[in-house]
């Protein structure tokens, strides 16, 4: 059962309506005014709206998709659109409905360790917001400043903590969410401990804007950690790191950070931000972790002993704050760095088991050799998650058809592996045609079916995940 | 008409990281008024995909401030103020420019009228020498604040500063003219020989655009990196002539940044290591986000030069300040029109005339008060 994707215009009657519910102010759709969201952060996806609508209350926005619903327009909610997989691209045209005006964090609760917010507060807002009040907001995706809540809840977003803190659903508690129908529910709520009913909040979590949208998310908030430090280890090769990996791992340490970078990354870093690291390593990891001051010192110096027991050239914990920010600095500058060096640069996600790293990294740049590309790979080795990171030239067709090619090489590569197609970006129009193959038919039928129970009329992000 | 230089246009990956750092999307919301928005204009005006005329393109032209915060966050290393001007140069032809900046330009297209400006007003001038390093009197700051000129000759008394010198330009590269902002650089740059020292951001980064970083330096950053450095400046004195006494305690002083020096230039942390030096430094949250003076930006858009500047004086007006040092012409009147406007106490005072001692013009102006 396919959800026909719904494809009326948005004519000048609609607009009419759009106008009285949330003012003639927020709505936009002369060209000039929908060029903006004719993309997001995904390279190569580019499609104009017919029209863009700000609404600011949980109301408006169930107005607006009653009247999308009774017309069969597309509804694309989108926050800061910093999206990878395409998500908020709307392809099949329609409305696209932006929910950054719904900006307020509503509560932070020390009693109860938790925070309710609205969908356009940025990641960054809430971390600070908590950590005013000595708590940990702890997912930590890359693009934290500009994520908003909205955007990285709907695609389950990962980040740097992954493998002690994990990802956005261990956070979200409950959600108010508005159905395609008009109708508005209120999914989980408070309690740490609830299980009545199908667990709608986790299917809502990383539902990519296909079921329904959200208007406000509780989250849950953990004390903030006394003090946090990071230390970095050089190796001959990514096979050498990951036997450190396994060694951490089997020690007992579960480590906050674990980050690692290729060669192909270290020397893009060392050439754009010349922080002086090594350039005759074949590979780089950064390890980290927090807590109370005395167990961090001691967990970061016993990483650095494993590290070395694994055949590690050199390992270094940071002394100080200052020291431990400018070895995650080397990491923080891998996209710039690989950036600088063509103008598309598609930014992947792929996730293997974390044994498989080493060997991940070998296929993809035996791939990347094949197809005569510049692919260099970081990630997070902690949770397997790992970022081949393409760069190319706008104007080279040729190159950017040979870039898909290997991805979806890639991309089968992690599968065989006992890998996933996406970690924490998500699945989008970008990673749809390889959903099959990593759920399988009987999987993808129910995911269908469940978005038609969800959105009978099939307006939610048509083209995506459950399309 | 010109075109995009390819490589600026096609450096932007669309991650967003900007659009925190933009003082028009935090007003709006709307992605259209942020970097990644204009950039997306930018390239359906190149692909042909909007025809030039499209209002919201010539709108956003124009509602951009131009503070380049957006380069200091963008992982990618945009341009995005090269961007702006080669945008303006294709939107902003001949009626299609804002009247007041047409005006603007006509005034100090020629030498002479730039002088005529000055003359008007009483400003610092000393006999032509050959050698730098020279101090430039900005076309603006010598017509609106002759005393910023005076003082930091009294400050730099080594700064030669020849009387006819002209327009650096940077109006014209901004709106819409960058090959005449360029020519007048250049002209400038062969009147004074050697180093550049001004006291306008603005001009600053415009010149080093053209002339190169190591000829232009902004006057903190030449304070600051002189040579023969002397002492530092000694507090201005509290006993000296004058209708009312300063306050017995030292100046708190807070920093407006100029954005173009801070974001274009790298020149943030001069200015607050003088400031230390004279006073009690108080670090404002927006000190380093743009106070909506832009250049010609309030003249040509009031309405939302003031929304940007709002929370800005609600800022200066909790903090307990004497006054707020500025390091620009622009947003000198900027932050001394919005003080006023409010009645407050607090005044904007020019960095050079507070490194050069007795605050002269407070002497005409009420004194700084106690909170």
């Amino acid at each position: 059962m396919k959800t026909a994707p719904a494809r009326e215009p948005v004519d000048a009657s609609a607009l009419r309506e759009l106008r009285a519910i949330v003012g003639a102010d927020h709505v936009r759709h002369a060209d000039g005014d929908v060029t903006a969201y004719a993309r997001d952060a995904t390279p190569l996806f580019h499609a104009r709206p017919d029209a863009v609508v700000h609404p600011a209350s949980t109301e408006e926005v169930a107005a607006v998709l009653r009247l999308a619903g009774a017309r069969s327009i597309p509804v694309v909610p989108r926050g800061a659109g910093s999206n990878l997989c395409s998500g908020t691209v709307p392809l099949a045209g329609g409305i696209v409905l932006v929910l950054t005006r719904l900006d307020r964090i509503l509560e932070v609760s020390g009693d109860e360790l938790l925070a309710v917010c609205q969908p356009g507060v940025t990641c960054a807002a809430l971390a600070d917001a908590a950590a005013a009040r000595g708590l940990l907001y702890a997912p930590d995706p890359g693009s934290r400043s500009v994520a908003t809540i909205g955007g990285t809840v709907a695609t389950c977003a990962g980040g740097l903590r992954g493998l002690k803190y994990g990802v956005t659903r261990n956070y979200v508690l409950g959600t108010e969410t508005v159905l395609a129908t008009g109708e508005v529910i209120r999914t989980g709520g408070r309690l740490w401990k609830d299980v009545a009913g199908y667990d709608l909040t986790r299917l809502l979590t990383g539902s990519e804007g296909t079921l329904g949208v959200i208007t406000e998310v509780t989250l849950a908030l953990l004390p903030a950690p006394a003090a946090g430090g990071n230390g970095l280890a050089y190796f001959p090769g990514l096979a050498d790191a990951g036997r450190a990996v396994a060694a951490i791992i089997a020690a007992g340490i579960v480590p906050a950070t674990l980050e690692f970078l290729d060669a192909k990354c270290v020397e893009a870093v060392e050439r754009f931000a010349g922080l002086g690291l090594r350039r005759d390593a074949g590979a780089l990891l950064i390890f980290g972790d927090d807590g109370e001051p005395a167990a961090v010192a001691r967990q970061l110096d016993r990483m650095a002993e494993l590290c070395l027991a694994a055949g590690a050239i050199e390992a270094t914990v940071a002394g100080r704050a200052a020291e431990s920010e400018a070895l995650l600095a080397a990491r923080r500058c891998t996209l710039p760095a690989l950036s600088r060096l063509g103008s598309i640069t598609i930014l992947e996600d792929a996730g293997v088991p974390r044994p498989q790293i080493p060997a991940m990294v070998g296929h993809i740049d035996a791939i990347a050799e094949r197809y005569d590309l510049t692919i260099a790979t970081f990630g997070h080795a902690g949770d397997g998650n790992l970022h081949p990171t393409c760069v190319v030239d706008a104007g080279d067709d040729e190159a950017v058809e040979r870039a898909h090619l290997a991805f979806a090489e890639i991309f089968r590569t992690a599968m065989r592996l006992g890998g996933t197609i996406t970690g924490e970006h998500g699945v989008g129009a970008a990673k749809l045609p390889y959903l099959a193959e990593r759920l399988g038919t009987a999987q993808v039928d129910l995911l269908r079916r469940i978005k038609a129970a969800f959105d009978p009329a099939g307006v939610l992000n048509p083209g995506k995940v459950g399309s | 008409m010109t075109g995009f230089t390819p490589d600026l246009l096609n450096r932007c990956i669309s991650c967003g990281f900007c659009l925190p750092a933009c003082p028009t999307y935090a007003l709006t919301k709307d992605e259209t008024s942020s970097p990644r928005g204009r950039i997306n204009l930018m390239r359906a005006l190149e692909e042909g995909s909007l025809p030039a005329d499209d209002l919201r393109l010539g709108e956003e032209a124009s509602f951009c401030l131009g503070c380049r915060a957006c380069e200091t966050v963008c992982p990618a290393g945009v341009r995005y103020g090269a961007l702006l001007e080669e945008w303006r140069d294709r939107q902003w032809q001949g009626a299609a420019r804002p009247p007041v900046v047409r005006l603007l330009m006509f005034a100090v297209n020629a030498r002479w009228r730039v002088r005529l400006m000055g003359l008007l007003r009483r400003h610092a001038r000393t006999p032509d020498r050959p050698a730098g390093p020279h101090l430039m009197l900005g076309c603006f700051e010598r017509a609106l604040f002759p005393r910023v000129s005076r003082a930091a000759l009294r400050l730099l008394p080594e700064l030669a500063v020849p009387a006819a010198q002209g327009c650096c330009g940077a109006l014209h590269a901004h709106n819409g003219d960058s090959e005449r902002g360029r020519a007048l650089a250049a002209e400038l740059g062969r009147r004074l020989p050697g180093v550049i020292v001004t006291t306008s951001g603005g001009c600053a980064a415009h010149l080093a655009d053209v002339l190169g970083r190591d000829r232009v330096k902004e006057l903190s950053e030449y304070v600051t990196g002189r040579p023969a450095a002397g002492p530092p400046p000694e507090p201005p004195a509290t006993d000296d002539a004058g209708p009312a006494p300063l306050p017995a305690r030292p100046l708190r002083i807070a920093l407006q940044d100029s954005c173009h020096l801070r974001n274009g230039l790298g020149v943030w942390r001069e200015p607050r290591a003088l400031l230390e030096r004279i006073g009690e430094y108080v670090e404002l949250p927006s000190a380093g986000t743009c106070c909506g003076a832009a250049g010609s930006y309030a003249l040509v858009r009031p309405r939302d030069s003031r929304r940007v500047l709002d929370a800005k004086l609600d800022e200066i007006e909790a903090a307990g300040l004497d006054c707020v040092a500025v390091v620009n012409p622009g947003c000198h009147r900027q932050l001394d029109q919005g003080l006023r406007r409010r009645k407050s106490a607090v005044r904007a005072v020019h960095l050079a005339e507070l490194l050069a001692g007795p605050i002269d013009h407070l002497e005409a102006a009420p004194r700084p008060t106690n909170r």
